[in-house]
């Protein structure tokens, strides 16, 4: 083995334990009891497991249940939490399924159909990314109330559907503009209609592109903080939003957060492993023009 | 069982548990009881058994449900919203007790839990919207004078609602310096005290005993006590800790506790900052001398890391929240159970009247954070509002909050009395062996923050983050510190 190589593979473990390390220490803390997350030196791998934090939050011995629990700790809240990724997940999926299937057909026609001010209707889509989501959540309360949006699924799926749209149209249009017009062409004079080039030709094509989209539009809502905040109450939370209320008057139950965000890890993971085939080629796939 | 016995029994247990006294003498004592074997189980178990006895007695008191059962007939299926900070008293309700209210009532509610930033831009939000998605609100004490016309007066809504009022509801039963502290602005009452969590003085008794140091009863013996054990223990124990997080609330609250005891205030009767004067840069001086003898940490933290180093066993005392009292005597989360001792602040070195200084300001080394809860003016259900917030502040559901939430301090003075709150008072989660002490500290050692509108903005950002600046080095001296704080508040107050 070359020292070029050797440097190679070392520096390759460096970045890989760099991004890792906090993953696996965060997760311990789910695991460890209350007298131990604060130990110092920090115990890394001596520790005694428990399940009391997941117990506490997930309600693993009511069968991962979706009932109230009714306990209270000393100074310390209901973390009963199982509901809060199930809001998550529903959120989350709804919401990249809405942008997936609208940003397609509205990037398939933007890199196909030529009419009047597209490429500034391209410009304009970009340009409502280019708003701090802060300056749009407060009239949203207002709307939402208006339109009795407030506090329900439909709503924060609307809004991070909104949200991820002008992202995911850039980048499935890259991905449509990448594959070339001459087989929309030949199909055409073979006398398939615009429809079906799109769906029998253009969409099995661009597999790993909507793959890489799905999956972005999927990480953007599973962390999106502000506008679930502001716009639900108490008939749902996703998990960022509701992480915030394991701080107390008297301390944060870091276990019981540890606990929630080492499980919320794991539906995002699932997600992407199931794309992850698709994920790399998406990735670069638009990044090299014709 | 009556409260009496339950007391007695834990009294005993706690003995033994530690070692105090005998088996033997033990099932004698219990044995007086009538509990004989079954009390060693107790002994042996300890908290579990405690627990589950008492919150088997526990229950709402039988002319509140039937009051509830008459008053709350023609609002049977309302839904009401509360958003509040996640604090002992909302959790308590929130998990345990508003099952009862809602069978008895017919009322629902719904309670929304978060950190306190949040609650205030919910709460913000809502008020500027004039849309009453909430029907009560959590308002914390700094926010009394921002929040004092979108409320009702409870007296108010008493005095007109005969037929909604909670018979005994008793508003002279809150602890009149709460009320001025925690929910008067001006001439009007901005609900009613809700929470009170205050500085007391948290010591470990052993390290103390063990260095032959006396309890601080002044602030150059807290000083002087925490540099020995720095120097005798350090570093793997320090003398005392803060919640000293640059730029966050926490830093000013430990602030104005050093300002307070030298004899300062934060404002002077001409409504003028006066941190800067001498009395001032004394505490500065004090605080700085101080702070050497914290961990190295403790500019990272609010109380939450100041609560887990004493929690920990890292520092030895801490002048802060009382709330931490109870956490720390839990065995199953802290190393210090059974260890720790509370008594009332040190005395200050001398102290301003309240006409001395501005804005209702209250000097006391004891500084009082806390809340309130009130109707909202926005609210459309104001009537079953009302009704929810009597008996979520009622003397019966206090006392069940306190037994049941972890030995928070009550706001009502009957509470403290009450012997569902005494039969607590032993060694152990939930403990409320430190009440004593909260309420002697509320009577007497209280510091309560000035009202005005721009008290929040002044308290957790103009000051603090100048404080950590100053921490961090960037002033070259209290004096200069201080004479740009109260150049920027000064400015902030004339707008």
């Amino acid at each position: 083995m070359t020292f070029k190589r050797m440097l190679r593979i070392i520096t390759a473990w460096i970045v890989v334990l760099t991004f890792f390390f906090p993953i696996y220490y965060w997760t311990t803390v789910a695991f460890k009891n209350a007298k131990e997350i604060f130990d110092v030196p920090p115990r890394i791998l001596d520790f005694t497991p428990t399940l009391a934090n997941f117990e506490k939050v997930f309600g693993i011995s009511f069968g991962f249940g979706f009932g109230s629990q009714a306990t209270v700790t000393p100074g310390g809240g209901n973390f009963y939490m199982a509901p809060r990724l199930w809001d998550t997940i529903v959120v989350a999926v709804g919401s990249t399924l809405g942008a997936v299937v609208i940003a397609t057909l509205a990037a398939y026609a933007l890199s196909r159909i030529r009419f009047r001010g597209r490429h500034q209707f391209v410009a304009w889509v970009l340009s409502t990314r280019m708003m701090p989501p802060v300056a749009v959540a407060v009239p949203m309360f207002f709307i939402y109330k208006e339109f009795r949006l407030l506090d329900t699924y439909i709503g924060v799926i609307l809004i991070h559907t909104i949200m991820n749209l002008p992202l995911a149209v850039l980048l499935l249009k890259s991905f449509f503009d990448d594959i070339p017009h001459e087989i929309d062409e030949s199909a055409m004079i073979d006398g398939s209609t615009r429809w079906q080039i799109f769906v029998r030709l253009i969409l099995p094509m661009s597999r790993g592109g909507i793959a890489a989209t799905a999956v972005l539009c999927f990480i953007f809502s599973w962390t999106e903080f502000l506008f679930v905040l502001t716009l639900t109450q108490t008939g749902l939370k996703t998990v960022p939003v509701v992480s915030s209320s394991f701080v107390t008057s008297i301390g944060t139950a870091w276990g019981n957060m540890a606990a929630l965000g080492a499980a919320s890890i794991i539906p995002a993971f699932i997600f992407i492993l199931l794309v992850q085939k698709h994920l790399v080629r998406g990735l670069t796939m638009g990044s090299l023009k014709q | 069982m009556d409260s009496l016995k339950k007391q007695y029994l834990a009294q005993v247990t706690d003995k033994y548990v530690k070692g105090e006294i005998g088996r033997r003498s033990f099932l004698r004592n219990a044995a007086k009881l009538g509990l004989g074997v079954g009390a060693l189980a107790y002994g042996m178990t300890g908290r579990p058994f405690l627990k589950t006895a008492l919150a088997s007695d526990l229950k709402p008191s039988s002319d509140v449900m039937s009051w509830l059962r008459d008053v709350g007939k023609p609002f049977a299926g309302t839904t009401l919203k509360l958003a509040t900070e996640s604090t002992p008293p909302s959790n308590a309700i929130a998990t345990q007790l508003k099952q009862y209210f809602e069978e008895a009532s017919g009322i629902r509610i719904e309670i929304e839990v978060l950190p306190l930033e949040q609650v205030l831009q919910k709460l913000t939000l809502d008020v500027a919207s004039s849309l009453g998605t909430y029907d009560l609100y959590y308002i914390d004490q700094s926010w009394a004078a921002s929040f004092s016309r979108d409320v009702f007066d409870p007296r108010e809504q008493y005095a007109d609602n005969s037929d909604l009022a909670m018979p005994n509801y008793n508003m002279d039963d809150f602890l009149p310096a709460l009320v001025d502290g925690i929910a008067k602005y001006e001439d009007r009452w901005v609900g009613v005290p809700y929470d009170i969590p205050i500085f007391i003085m948290i010591y470990r008794k052993d390290i103390y005993e063990k260095l032959g140091l006396q309890a601080p009863k002044t602030l150059d013996q807290l000083y002087q006590n925490s540099r020995a054990i720095t120097e005798e223990m350090g570093p793997s124990m320090y003398g005392t800790s803060g919640q000293m997080k640059s730029g966050h609330y926490s830093l000013e609250c430990d602030w104005t506790a050093w300002l307070w005891g030298h004899g300062g205030s934060i404002f002077g009767p001409d409504g003028k900052f006066t941190g800067n004067d001498s009395a001032g840069l004394a505490a500065m001086d004090y605080w700085t001398k101080l702070e050497k003898t914290m961990p190295p940490g403790v500019h990272g933290w609010t109380w939450d890391g100041q609560g887990q180093s004493v929690a920990q066993g890292v520092a030895a005392s801490m002048l802060s929240w009382g709330e931490f009292f109870p956490y720390f005597d839990d065995p199953n989360s802290t190393k210090v159970s059974g260890l720790c001792e509370a008594v009332v602040p040190p005395n200050p070195i001398s102290l301003r009247t309240v006409s001395q200084t501005g804005y209702g300001e209250i000097p006391g080394v004891g500084h009082q954070g806390g809340s309130s809860l009130a109707v909202s003016r926005y609210s459309k259900n104001v009537d079953a509002a009302w009704i929810f917030m009597q008996w979520a502040t009622c003397a019966d559901t206090q006392a069940l909050i306190t037994a049941l939430g972890g030995g928070t301090g009550p706001t009502r003075t009957s509470v403290y009395d009450d012997p569902r709150v005494k039969a607590n008072a032993r060694v152990g989660a939930g403990t409320t062996r430190h009440l004593d002490v909260v309420r002697e500290t509320i009577a007497s050692h209280m510091g309560s923050e000035p009202d005005l509108p721009e008290w929040a903005e002044i308290s957790s950002d103009t000051i603090p983050v100048a404080l950590g600046k100053y921490f961090a080095g960037d002033y070259s001296s209290p004096k200069a510190l201080m004479d740009d704080v109260k150049k920027q508040v000064d400015s902030i107050i004339e707008g």
